[in-house]
């Protein structure tokens, strides 16, 4: 369901044992630890915002946040109030986006959508990163057969193709929310641990880490105080871009038929009931279509100019 | 970082432009060779039928828990219709009238009010490998399939023949088919598609082998292959020589092939339709008010008829703890339920009210249009004498627990959601719970549900006990907790009744009560009646709708 | 280099013997009895039936066994060939996928294609053309790519190319024409991602110093896009081609079913919904097996495109 594709040179090491043993990056940068001073990050804050593309998406961003915590504020519509006579308006001084097919306001649907929406993306994401940090860094770490074994592992779930066994885990546990994140989650999870454990592969062959090691530190503080906050850069950006995927992903598996109880709004249950109207009434399902897209679009722009001004 | 200067910039914008050029010209062009098809509002030659063509028909997907073409085991409607054109009943049945022709038994009688039926079959009628379609051929058809109900106790084809104790070769024209208990419905039964005649040879084949189109029979075509959820093909049978009164002309049907294909997305059909590569388009749902907007503006004709047996409804769990065990909740539903918008905003204008428990094709159906009628304010007041004070957010609630339904179904559907808030107008919550077709049967037999819907489609109203009778419902529990045990005594009364009733006068006069009684003690919360439409292009002529609401493709021509 | 080689082999067949194991697991831990779905296929319930009845059909299926005999009854059957017979559809396991697997791989091959040339164009396209405001949107268009549904994709291109222009039809198996539209719709993500490794890695090729030295013995830029800085650029997209292909079996789904077409995709989201357990697991094992295959070919394959992986020093752990 997910392709690695942000952090080009991590990636291609972290996907095939081949290339795993390290090779010296082909990096343009340097690769900076982020303990050292701070001006570095200030310099960094002023040149993102210096782009007005990354200001606009960032807003948007934000914007569809709020309004995924706080619906009501951006609409006073009803987003269950049916209203059969004013059954697919198109859209209008009224009706922002239009109605839909049981005369809902369509714009208040995708309003109050974002809220169950960007939930299952976040809970899948959250579930992503906790299992792929966890796996990557214990298998980069230890290294020997436990990296051997996680990665198999790893390998495991990348074979079986992901929507099917979203499907059968959707089917497994029911209809809703957590059940869609869950499924959705387990799919993301070995791009998160192999770009991790290719970050800490590269991680803890620097002396800082030796010198930690030699000056007695425990595995655990080591693990945690000198090789994470070093390797989870690479996967941060990475998240930001599943986020996207796994707004799709959701979107996909509530086309064919799974997702939250009805009459709740999700995006992907949104563009789903729109599609028998195309032809008819293309606002049902293009609108919310186009929004989706937006909000992926603004997430990629987000996180590939984060990755791209270090 | 070292960079070598660029192009120079008037270089630069030359080839930009040229590149432009090319590929707009591209586009151009291919949309200018492209356009030249004809679509499906083009004018036809109308004229005398005649021979020929192939019909490209375009179903829902085909069921992938059972895909099957056996006419006793199938209970699937696509492959009804399907199974109509290429195998035949011993009687057919008139959609007008509702009344039992002739087909392959010219005569027949019937003894000990449905204990014994006798036949006199048609002469000359052969299946489409040869063999003769004699006594002993309806004899082993209908062995075979009572055969199979042994071991297969759920084929949808059992309920027909409830209480079969065997067949008599009486000669070699004449056949008694014997019950043990009176079966009043068996002469409706013999038209239907379920009890259609194979060949001798199908009854020697597993069902298995049957479901996947090993079948041969009598009827204007052959089965030629079957892909489950593929497509499935039929040609022209040679010397078909026996249709029944209700066509239109006699001899070999007119089209050589029918190829159906199984198109998931509706908006998809419907577009191949008005784009002209299908000539029939024929939905499970009702087409949208908007499509057949759209077809009819493309010049394609939709066809309607009701499809017998139980309308759309809902049925109630009024097992003890459920709201739905007093009366008064029930009765409420009943009026705060607005069929003509629900029919309105989810069909059509000009779609049919549903107009009780039985669609309006269902022969003895009355309209039960007083007690289906709208009224708010009574299911208002009958909730408020009940103890359902309203509540703080609109729901009501009576000691401590608010009245909510939960509706399981499998699939949202617009429906659904209108019928949703239409009852949260009066003050009922209802919870629309879905559940896979793997979760059902246990959320059935769980009882964790306040409504649920189910249909069947049959020309007969003694359908209705398959799914409220708990001795021959597919689902006991659903059976027993629809009905209070004293409506429950009532109904049965009713069924008995009118399953070992003969005389039309009396039997009519028996299903009109059971029908008010379903609608005053809220057994069956009709939403809608269902309706079959089907599209058809311009250049298809001669389609006829079955009883049943099957299709019969026996009449049809195309233009050339 | 043979050890090595036996050794990839011995860990792909350990994933997918895993794969087969794990996918059994998921299935079994769904909900329902396989033979009470079986029977409400037909409308009837379990609790319609007497005992007898229900354990004939549980024979019937062989479902009556204990799961973990299940299990090892299965596995032995499928180490000879035998996937089992399909729950619904019985025929076996074998002969579904033998028909329907032509149809998908065919739609593959022909995406996988498109998304190749797509993608390399574009990738192309963008590291070459030097206008600012093109470049970037070269760059950014690969993200549309991958930010809408793919089935809102295909339902848009069926309205417009087969709808209103009659360029191609919209559904069905027959020839070339009807599998332009499934094929572009699957191509367009993958070929988004695609462009996206591609311009990244093309870029940081086009940063190194032996790029400046061709252009400073005078070659054009693009002499030395094509020849020197692409077969340097192109090792992520061969890494890449295993994830495809995993991704391949996932757009099948969907696009299968809005083009309404034969294959193994739609094929595998019925069987999931109708818990037929063995077609599932004879999916699972083919889809897994690609996936191995082409890890394998491509681990096979990098060291003779890029000899110094083979021969760079390894780094020392500690």
């Amino acid at each position: 369901m997910t392709l690695d594709v942000s952090p080009v040179s991590p990636v291609i090491r972290s996907v095939s044992p081949v290339l795993a043993d390290p090779v010296p990056p082909r990096r343009t940068r340097s690769a900076a630890a982020p303990d050292a001073d701070r001006s570095p990050r200030a310099q960094r804050a002023r040149a993102l915002l210096r782009r007005p593309g990354f200001v606009l998406a960032l807003v948007f961003v934000v914007l569809v946040v709020v309004a995924a915590l706080a619906p009501s504020l951006f609409t006073t519509y009803d987003p269950y109030a049916t209203a059969p006579v004013a059954r697919l308006t198109p859209p209008g001084a009224a009706h922002w986006f239009g109605t839909d097919e049981l005369g809902r306001d369509l714009y208040t649907r995708v309003v109050f959508g974002s809220t169950l929406t960007i939930s299952a993306a976040l809970g899948a994401i959250t579930i992503a990163l906790v299992a792929g940090l966890s796996l990557g860094v214990v298998s980069g770490y230890f290294g020997g057969w436990l990296d051997a074994v996680l990665m198999r592992v790893v390998d495991v779930s990348l074979a079986i193709p992901g929507l099917l066994m979203a499907l059968a885990v959707v089917t497994a546990l029911g209809f809703g929310t957590l059940p869609v994140a869950v499924a959705v989650g387990v799919g993301i999870v070995p791009g998160f641990a192999r770009t991790t454990r290719a970050e800490v592969l590269r991680v803890k062959t620097l002396p800082y880490i030796e010198a930690a090691r030699a000056s007695g530190a425990t595995r655990s503080r080591i693990l945690l105080r000198h090789v994470l906050p070093n390797a989870w850069g690479p996967v941060a950006v990475l998240a930001v871009l599943d986020f996207g995927v796994a707004i799709l992903s959701v979107a996909a598996l509530s086309f064919l038929g799974f997702g939250a109880a009805p009459p709740a709004a999700e995006w992907g249950t949104l563009i789903a009931r729109g599609r028998d109207y195309l032809v008819t009434a293309p606002w049902v399902s293009l609108l919310p279509g186009l929004f989706v897209g937006l909000v992926v679009i603004s997430l990629n722009h987000v996180a590939r100019t984060l990755e791209e001004v270090r | 970082m070292t960079r070598l200067p660029p192009l120079r910039p008037r270089r630069r914008a030359r080839r930009l432009v040229a590149l432009t050029a090319a590929a707009l010209s591209t586009v151009l062009l291919a949309a200018g060779c492209g356009s030249g098809t004809t679509g499906a509002g083009s004018v036809s030659q109308t004229g005398a039928p005649h021979n020929g063509g192939t019909l490209d028909l375009a179903f829902w997907p085909d069921n992938p828990a059972f895909a099957c073409v056996d006419p006793f085991q199938t209970y699937w409607i696509e492959h009804r219709t399907v199974i109509r054109n290429f195998a035949d009943s011993l009687t057919d049945q008139d959609p007008a009238t509702g009344k039992i022709v002739p087909w392959l038994a010219t005569r027949w009688k019937v003894a000990g009010s449905g204990k014994s039926y006798t036949f006199t079959l048609r002469d000359g009628v052969t299946f489409s490998d040869g063999t003769p379609l004699d006594a002993a051929a309806v004899k082993t058809a209908f062995d075979g399939n009572a055969a199979l109900l042994k071991d297969l106790p759920t084929a949808y084809g059992g309920v027909y023949i409830a209480g079969y104790a065997g067949t008599d070769v009486v000669d070699d024209h004449t056949v008694r088919v014997r019950f043990s208990t009176p079966n009043a419905a068996f002469l409706q039964a013999t038209s239907t598609t379920s009890l259609a005649i194979l060949s001798p040879g199908s009854y020697a084949k597993t069902p298995e082998q049957r479901c996947l189109g090993q079948v041969v029979g009598s009827g204007p075509f052959t089965l030629d292959s079957y892909q489950p959820t593929e497509g499935l093909e039929l040609s022209r049978r040679p010397g078909y020589a026996w249709p029944s009164s209700l066509n239109a002309h006699e001899g070999d049907a007119y089209l050589d092939h029918i190829k159906v294909s199984y198109v998931a997305e509706d908006s998809v059909r419907v577009g191949n339709l008005t784009s002209g590569a299908v000539d029939v388009a024929w939905p499970r749902n009702p087409f949208t008010p908007e499509q057949v907007a759209q077809l009819q503006g493309s010049g394609d004709t939709v066809v309607d008829r009701s499809l017998p047996g139980p309308s759309s409804a809902l049925y109630p769990n009024t097992a003890a703890g459920h709201p739905l065990a007093d009366a008064a909740v029930r009765s409420a539903v009943q009026k705060g339920i607005d069929r003509a918008t629900y029919a309105k905003t989810i069909y059509g204008a000009d779609y049919p009210v549903v107009q009780g428990p039985y669609d309006t094709t269902t022969p003895y159906a009355v309209s039960q249009a007083a007690g289906l009628a709208y009224d708010p304010d009574g299911a208002k007041s009958l909730l408020d004498a009940a103890g359902w004070a309203p509540g703080s957010d609109g729901t009501r609630v009576k000691d401590g627990r608010r009245l909510t339904l939960v509706e399981a179904i499998t699939a949202e559907t617009p429906g659904d959601v209108l019928l949703q808030d239409q009852l949260k107008q009066i003050g009922i919550e209802v919870q629309l719970k879905v559940s896979t077709g793997a979760e059902q049967p246990a959320v059935i037999t769980s009882g964790a549900y306040d409504l649920i819907g189910t249909y069947y489609t049959r020309a007969d109203p003694g359908v209705l006990q398959w799914i409220l009778d708990p001795a021959i419902s597919g689902s006991k529990a659903l059976a027993q907790n629809s009905q209070t045990p004293a409506t429950a005594a009532k109904v049965e009364k009713l069924f008995s009744a009118g399953t070992e009733e003969t005389d039309e006068a009396r039997r009519a006069k028996i299903y009109a009560g059971l029908a008010s009684t379903l609608v005053q003690d809220g057994v069956s919360f009709p939403v809608a009646e269902r309706v079959q439409r089907v599209g058809l292009a311009p250049q298809v002529h001669g389609f006829r709708y079955t009883s049943e609401a099957f299709g019969s493709f026996y009449d049809v021509w195309l233009d050339s | 280099m043979l050890r090595y080689v036996l050794g990839r082999i011995a860990q792909a067949l350990l994933v997918l013997w895993a794969a087969y194991t794990v996918t059994f697991v998921v299935l079994y831990l769904l909900p329902s009895d396989p033979v009470a779905l079986m029977l409400s296929a037909n409308n009837v319930q379990l609790d319609s039936l007497t005992p007898d009845q229900i354990a004939a059909a549980r024979a019937r299926f062989g479902l009556d066994q204990p799961v973990h005999l299940q299990y090892l009854h299965l596995l032995l059957r499928a180490l000879h060939g035998d996937l089992g017979t399909s729950l619904t559809a019985h025929i076996p396991v074998t002969q579904l996928l033998a028909s329907r697997l032509p149809p998908t791989l065919l739609l593959s091959s022909v995406a996988v294609v498109l998304a190749l040339v797509g993608g390399v164009a574009l990738a192309f396209l963008a590291a070459y053309v030097q206008w600012r405001p093109a470049k970037l949107l070269l760059t950014r268009l690969p993200s549309l790519g991958v930010s809408l549904p793919t089935f809102w994709v295909g339902l848009l291109l069926i309205q417009v190319f087969a709808f209103t222009l009659h360029w191609v039809p919209a559904t069905g198996n027959l020839g070339w024409r009807s599998i332009v539209l499934p094929a572009v719709t699957m191509a367009i993500p993958t070929s988004a991602s695609l462009a996206q490794v591609l311009t990244r890695s093309l870029r940081d090729t086009l940063d190194e110093p032996y790029v400046t030295t061709a252009r400073a013995k005078g070659l054009s830029r693009f002499q030395v896009q094509l020849r020197h800085a692409s077969r340097n650029a192109a090792l992520p997209v061969l890494t890449i081609l295993g994830l495809l292909v995993g991704a391949t079996v996932t757009g099948a789904i969907t696009v299968e079913t809005v083009f309404s077409r034969i294959g193994v995709g739609r094929l595998a989201a019925e069987s999931v919904l109708a818990q037929d357990v063995p077609v599932v697991q004879g999916i699972v094992v083919v889809a897994a097996l690609a996936f191995v295959l082409v890890n394998l070919v491509v681990d096979l394959l990098y060291p003779l495109i890029d000899p110094r992986v083979v021969h760079a020093p390894k780094v020392v752990r500690p």
